[in-house]
């Protein structure tokens, strides 16, 4: 942003207090938000901070990087899979079930091994590799008994024998600016869990199924998770929408943080040339709680 | 004579206590536990004895204390509740006197509890500290499940989840054995048949009658000893080379499945032993 001669805040959504009926809070400035900036810019950690402040804002007529829809569509793997499902965009097969009872008789039905996920959540956390009976009793009633209703939401998909690796990719409107592999022994691969990051070859396919994920969820800058299957099909695993990029920077030479400022940019017309300032100038703001090192390039 | 029963909800079991208390001339009372309030230095008034009948553990082991404190005679008394209330606690009774049980470890982080399963080797059985009717028992075939087992407990689960407590599986014959001791006395025992590896009989374990052999009476008296007596049920583990192990022991039992099949009648014991306590001389 500095770079591009913008005018931008933090805004830390842990200091936002937003009043509903005011149509816009007052800033320090005394100005509404609305009158204060073209866009804001959502790179809050949490994601239920980040929908609900987003669903606010978008309430109020700002705009937003991601749109609310969006985050509501990619916080919640249910969600997501029915919006991949409509556009046809392939992904490993699934079954939601309500109950503990109907999960078990599922995931006997779909064959072992499966994976169970929490239908909200990052960083490949709670996530299941389900071998046995056993292991299916245990984690459903670990769930059911120990977890809140949302746990008793049991999504439970296909486990696909992945060759070590899966391929993150960024989507930045409608251009894929990286791909990259997540090696890893382990069957999660998260670079959060240790996954190791290395450079991937764009290939049409990865590009078009990446765009057509992103697509899928409403747009915007989206991190698309795909896996290459024994007999060589790609799916699409999850779409994450407030990505970090810190573990790709290592594996990628890309300016990550500059095409995600060029995107944000020309959303709200930003031509390139300084702005003259006062109150058209173009603020973005990222509301954080903490700074990631992914983050920090942006403040 | 007047002998209080403390509890919520009354089963099964607390409707055949009562009968056996009229049967036997004797002024049995409910004490609901949802609307009494004790003090510190103030218990219920007026009881020679109170049966201590909560289907919660917290509030059996409270009152228990609260009542025994303040000089009333209770069955069972706190450290019985106490004792074998919490696995790890009873497992160190057990081992303290040489009852056999199963081996087991106790780990306090994920981390540490999935190197002593690594180390113990599948398959393992990780059970909470408190709990009855088999709830969350875990079977641990493989280190997929080992992660993710502990993973859930110890995100979703409150603190006492991360006490891990891990125990070798006991290959059983499809049956366990529960006894059940009252005042020292081995009175019934049953088999509890279950095709699924949990044989509890609210889980839809069947139960028929079980010899008492020496055997069983031994060990079966000495768990029951091993955690202060009183009223309990004994959990004995068959092991495929004939070994009896002491899986667990129940400070409040359910016994209405186990009435038919063994033809004793164990309320009827239970409240003769409560009887002989009301009238027991003082520091017995």
């Amino acid at each position: 942003m500095q770079e591009r001669g913008v005018k931008y805040e933090r805004l830390d959504e842990r200091h936002l207090a937003l009043q509903l009926q005011a149509n816009g809070p007052s800033t320090s400035s005394g100005h509404g938000l609305a009158e204060e900036y073209d866009l804001i810019w959502c790179r809050a950690i949490s994601h239920s901070r980040a929908l609900y402040a987003l669903s606010i804002l978008n309430s109020w007529g700002i705009r937003t990087v991601n749109s609310y829809q969006v985050v509501l569509t990619c916080g919640d793997k249910v969600s997501t899979s029915l919006a991949l499902i409509q556009h046809n965009v392939p992904t490993p097969r699934t079954v939601v079930a309500l109950s503990a009872e109907a999960a078990l008789q599922a995931i006997e039905e779909m064959g072992y091994p499966v994976v169970l996920k929490p239908a909200v959540g990052s960083w490949g956390r709670l996530l299941s590799k389900v071998n046995d009976r056993d292991t299916a009793e245990a984690v459903l009633n670990h769930k059911a008994t120990l977890g809140g209703p949302l746990h008793s939401v049991f999504y439970i998909q296909e486990y696909v024998d992945k060759p070590g690796r899966d391929i993150r990719t960024l989507v930045v409107g409608d251009e894929v600016v990286y791909a990259m592999y997540r090696h890893s022994a382990h069957w999660i691969t998260n670079t959060a869990r240790g996954g190791e990051a290395l450079p991937c070859p764009l290939s049409p396919e990865i590009e078009e199924l990446s765009l057509a994920a992103a697509q899928a969820v409403g747009g915007g800058i989206l991190a698309v998770d795909l896996m290459e299957t024994a007999d060589d099909r790609l799916l699409v695993n999850e779409v994450n929408h407030t990505p970090e990029f810190h573990g790709a920077m290592e594996a990628v030479d890309v300016d990550i943080a500059g095409k995600m400022a060029d995107y944000v940019l020309q959303l709200v017309g930003w031509s390139g040339s300084p702005w003259s300032g006062g109150q058209e100038s173009l603020s973005t703001i990222r509301p954080s709680g903490h700074l990631t090192n992914s983050g920090e390039g942006l403040c | 004579m007047r002998v209080g029963v403390l509890c919520s909800r009354v089963r099964v079991e607390e409707k055949l206590i009562f009968q056996a208390l009229c049967d036997r001339g004797v002024d049995g009372e409910r004490i609901d536990v949802n609307t009494t309030a004790l003090g510190l230095s103030e218990g219920v008034n007026g009881y020679d004895v109170v049966l201590v009948r909560c289907l919660s553990h917290s509030r059996a082991l409270y009152a228990s204390k609260l009542l025994g404190d303040n000089g009333q005679r209770v069955v069972n008394v706190y450290d019985v509740i106490a004792t074998s209330g919490d696995k790890l606690v009873t497992s160190l009774a057990l081992a303290k006197r040489g009852i056999p049980t199963p081996r087991t470890r106790v780990a306090f982080t994920p981390q540490t509890a999935l190197e002593v399963i690594e180390q113990m080797g599948y398959p393992v059985v990780l059970k909470p500290l408190n709990g009855s009717w088999g709830r969350l028992l875990a079977k641990i075939n493989d280190r997929d499940a080992a992660e993710t087992i502990l993973e859930h407990k110890h995100t979703l689960g409150g603190y006492h989840h991360s006490i891990f407590y891990i125990q070798e599986y006991i290959d059983k014959p499809g049956r366990d054995i529960r006894s059940f001791v009252v005042g020292g006395e081995v009175i019934a025992a049953i088999y509890r048949h279950a095709p699924h590896w949990i044989t509890n009989t609210a889980r839809g374990g069947e139960a028929t009658a079980c010899p008492i052999t020496p055997e069983i009476e031994c060990i079966s008296r000495a768990a029951a000893e091993a955690v202060g007596g009183g009223v309990v049920a004994v959990d004995v583990l068959e092991a495929q080379d004939g070994r009896l192990l002491v899986s667990e022991v129940n400070h409040t039992p359910e016994f209405r499945n186990s009435i038919a099949p063994t033809g004793v009648d164990i309320a009827a014991r239970i409240v003769d032993y409560a009887l002989e306590v009301a009238v027991m001389e003082p520091g017995r």
